[in-house]
């Protein structure tokens, strides 16, 4: 295997570096059963957090992942109010490149960013995010709990993505990645939240009814954006959560049907699901977020910082 | 100067014949004396050697943006045409989306000063509007006493069509070609890139056909109606194109171009957010490649021209959808149109002459300058075996953001005459 520098998305991984993400994840999930989760494989390294946009979930994620590795961990803080452009991000940059900063982990609310970082720094760059386009940490953390779930072997499995894909990275991403996996996949949103040209290999539903008889094994719900330019995408909340929520009468036919349910965080409730999906025994929610922590290790303890291969697609 | 040149052993291009001439082109002051094969130098005349080489019209670009007033850190009006000669282009016309705009005619007389201490004759074009605002008329007349020759609000449409019919209603009097942009701006929103499948991979909004197909569409229609000159720009997409042709066959007076970046990439090309891709209208898809390229063959397109727009690498080195639009063209157009499709059969030069030379001067309502005897001297030497490396030291043109950066295309502009000159001699 080729030493890699960053993690950008999730097309540039070869199979191989997939394999060994998640495999190495395990291990890494079992130290948290012990009572001291801490391994020293990074001691002396830097971690820096680096978040444009304002996100608790993943960034404790990430943090709570470098220090049971025993890295240095700082939050550097930027300016998440407004939008922050890439040439202010690069001089932000060439500063953490004087701190010889090992890891940059950076989300931002513009897509390519990370590549942009990736371009100009030393240090392995982790993206935990970028505008529409790609949260490979998510999926990875996805697949591994689908992995944890289904046994392994994720042939043949279907997962359906229910909300707003125009916006979502987690739908791009994770929905590669279970492509990539072997899995069928499909989504259902409003027309005004289905990007154009979507892969075709992606059957796309228009109800609820038409997923439900395509069988899927897990149902993935994500968030919804109102509107953009001042132009509403859906006519109100309540019109959404009635037509493409998973409302209770849904969450019956989800329960009979055995099918898991999954969700990035943080929740709308009332919008893409009721309060009731948070108790549903196949809610895989919390485990996705534990999950997290043990594939973020095991990315940082993959990635190797300095090397000059592979900066992406 | 009355110094006597003879250009030997070259092949000559026309936009009439497909086949290239054999001829030795004798040049005395500003104009060929005599094309013919084998001819003997007369006494004290300077002999060329062109063997292998091609003697063409020298290009003509109608779409360039040369940043002066305003924005010189980008490009200058002099270093614009230091590329352009480098490019084997010997005249063009500037666009007025300056800082501030070329929207009376004061600014016009001043970029025009500029422009005649080059080595090669510039225009100008005008605004449309007041600081290309899309509401008040810009003094069109004015303008056009200064000297502009065309009217545009290029970088933007004029959005409200009550705007542009007055504008052409006017404009048509005073025989000024009004220049469209076309673009619907709401749908454009904050694109950045073709809406498609590479936009959704990248996570870009995207900026969706009809935005340029709506506007195009209108514009012409409202020419149609006004009975005004229109040449739609940059045009970029099947559709569109489509369009154009079918008012062209309805007889309106619609002329068009075509860039070459818009046949040689596409959106596919936009790779690892790379902003030297980054244009607008931006690059479709493959099929429109080959549509453009088709149409260009058809006649549908009248000229090619580059829409050269300048920006620093400071701009440039910036995530995808903050980086400004554009792209250089003066320099790369020939040998990259050369290298992707004359050399491989695609065009023939007969083509590249008349959409990029003979049909742009025409469209000023000047005279095309073929090579031939009493012609004016003004014509390119091509190397069509030699490489040319688009690097630094090569570009003259301040700004470096071109696909091309660094790389390598078949053919080169070895020599360049104006008014009998020399400019460029590789």
């Amino acid at each position: 295997m080729t030493p890699r520098k960053d993690l950008l998305d999730i097309q540039s991984l070869t199979d191989e570096e997939l394999d060994f993400i998640l495999t190495n994840a395990v291990p890494f999930k079992n130290l948290f059963k012990r009572s001291v989760k801490k391994v020293p494989t990074l001691r002396g390294r830097t971690v820096l957090t680096l978040f444009y946009e304002p996100s608790t979930r993943t960034r404790s994620s990430f943090e709570v992942a470098a220090s049971r590795l025993s890295a240095d961990v700082i939050n550097f803080s930027v300016n998440t109010s407004s939008v922050v452009k890439g040439e202010s991000v690069l001089d932000t940059i060439s500063t953490l490149e004087a701190m010889r900063t090992d890891y940059v982990v950076v989300r931002h609310g513009m897509s390519g960013i990370p590549n942009l970082i990736a371009r100009n720094t030393t240090a392995s760059v982790i993206n935990a995010g970028d505008g529409f386009h790609a949260h490979p940490t998510q999926a990875l953390l996805d697949v591994f709990t689908l992995k944890e779930v289904f046994g392994g072997d994720l042939r043949g499995s279907r997962i359906a993505f229910i909300g707003d894909i125009q916006h979502s990275r987690v739908a791009r991403s994770t929905n590669l990645l279970c492509r990539r996996m072997g899995m069928s996949t499909a989504m259902l949103a409003p027309g005004s939240l289905i990007p154009r040209d979507t892969p075709p290999e992606i059957a796309a539903f228009t109800n609820w009814d038409q997923v439900f008889a395509w069988k899927p094994d897990v149902i993935y719900l994500l968030r919804v954006q109102m509107e953009r330019q001042n132009v509403p995408f859906i006519p109100s909340i309540g019109e959404y959560h009635r037509i493409y929520g998973l409302t209770d009468e849904r969450l019956k036919r989800v329960r009979d049907s055995g099918i898991y349910v999954m969700h990035p965080g943080p929740v709308n409730r009332g919008v893409e699901l009721n309060d009731s999906v948070m108790t549903y025994e196949r809610c895989l929610i919390n485990q996705q977020v534990e999950n997290g922590i043990a594939v973020r290790m095991s990315v940082l303890y993959w990635l190797k910082p300095g090397s000059v291969e592979g900066t992406g697609s | 100067m009355n110094k006597q040149r003879l250009f030997k052993g070259g092949d000559i291009a026309s936009e009439d014949s497909a086949k290239l001439q054999r001829g030795d082109v004798l040049v005395e002051g500003t104009r060929i004396t005599r094309v013919a094969p084998n001819l003997i130098a007369p006494p004290d005349c300077e002999v060329i050697d062109c063997t292998g080489k091609i003697i063409l019209p020298a290009l003509f670009d109608v779409h360039v943006h040369a940043r002066e007033p305003g924005q010189e850190q980008k490009e200058n009006i002099r270093a614009c045409s230091e590329a352009a000669i480098n490019g084997g282009v010997t005249g063009f016309v500037m666009m007025p989306n300056t800082l501030p705009a070329i929207d009376n005619a004061g600014v016009v007389k001043t970029v025009l000063e500029s422009a005649a201490r080059c080595r090669i004759p510039i225009y100008t074009s005008g605004a449309i509007t007041k600081g290309r605002e899309g509401k008040e008329l810009a003094a069109i007349g004015a303008m056009k006493a200064a000297g502009a020759v065309m009217i545009t609000d290029d970088g933007f449409p004029v959005a409200n069509p009550v705007v542009l019919r007055r504008a052409m209603e006017y404009a048509r009097d005073f025989g000024l070609i009004v220049a469209s942009h076309c673009e619907t701006m709401d749908l454009s929103g904050k694109g950045a890139m073709h809406e498609g499948s590479v936009s959704y991979s990248l996570g870009l909004e995207g900026i969706p056909a009809i935005s340029e197909e709506i506007c195009l569409d209108r514009d012409i229609r409202i020419a149609q109606y006004t009975g005004a000159h229109i040449h739609i720009q940059h045009v970029t997409t099947a559709r569109g194109m489509n369009t154009i042709r079918r008012f062209k066959e309805e007889g309106v007076k619609v002329t068009c171009e075509v860039s070459p970046h818009h046949l040689i990439f596409n959106h596919e090309d936009v790779g690892d957010y790379d902003t030297n891709y980054k244009m607008n209208p931006p690059l479709r898809t493959r099929e429109d490649n080959a549509a453009l390229l088709q149409g260009l063959v058809d006649g549908i397109f009248d000229v090619i021209a580059t829409d050269h727009a300048p920006h620093t690498p400071f701009e440039k080195n910036n995530d995808f959808a903050s980086a400004p639009f554009g792209i250089t063209g003066l320099e790369t157009a020939l040998p990259s149109l050369h290298h992707y499709f004359i050399s491989k059969v695609k065009l023939g030069w007969d083509l590249l002459v008349r959409r990029y030379s003979a049909e742009p001067r025409r469209l000023l309502g000047h005279k095309a300058v073929p090579v031939i005897e009493g012609g004016a001297a003004e014509f390119i030497v091509f190397d069509p075996n030699a490489d040319t490396v688009f690097d630094r030291d090569f570009i003259k043109s301040k700004s470096v953001n071109t696909p091309f950066l660094d790389k390598s295309m078949r053919g080169r502009v070895d020599m360049v005459i104006h008014a009998g000159d020399l400019l460029l001699l590789r």
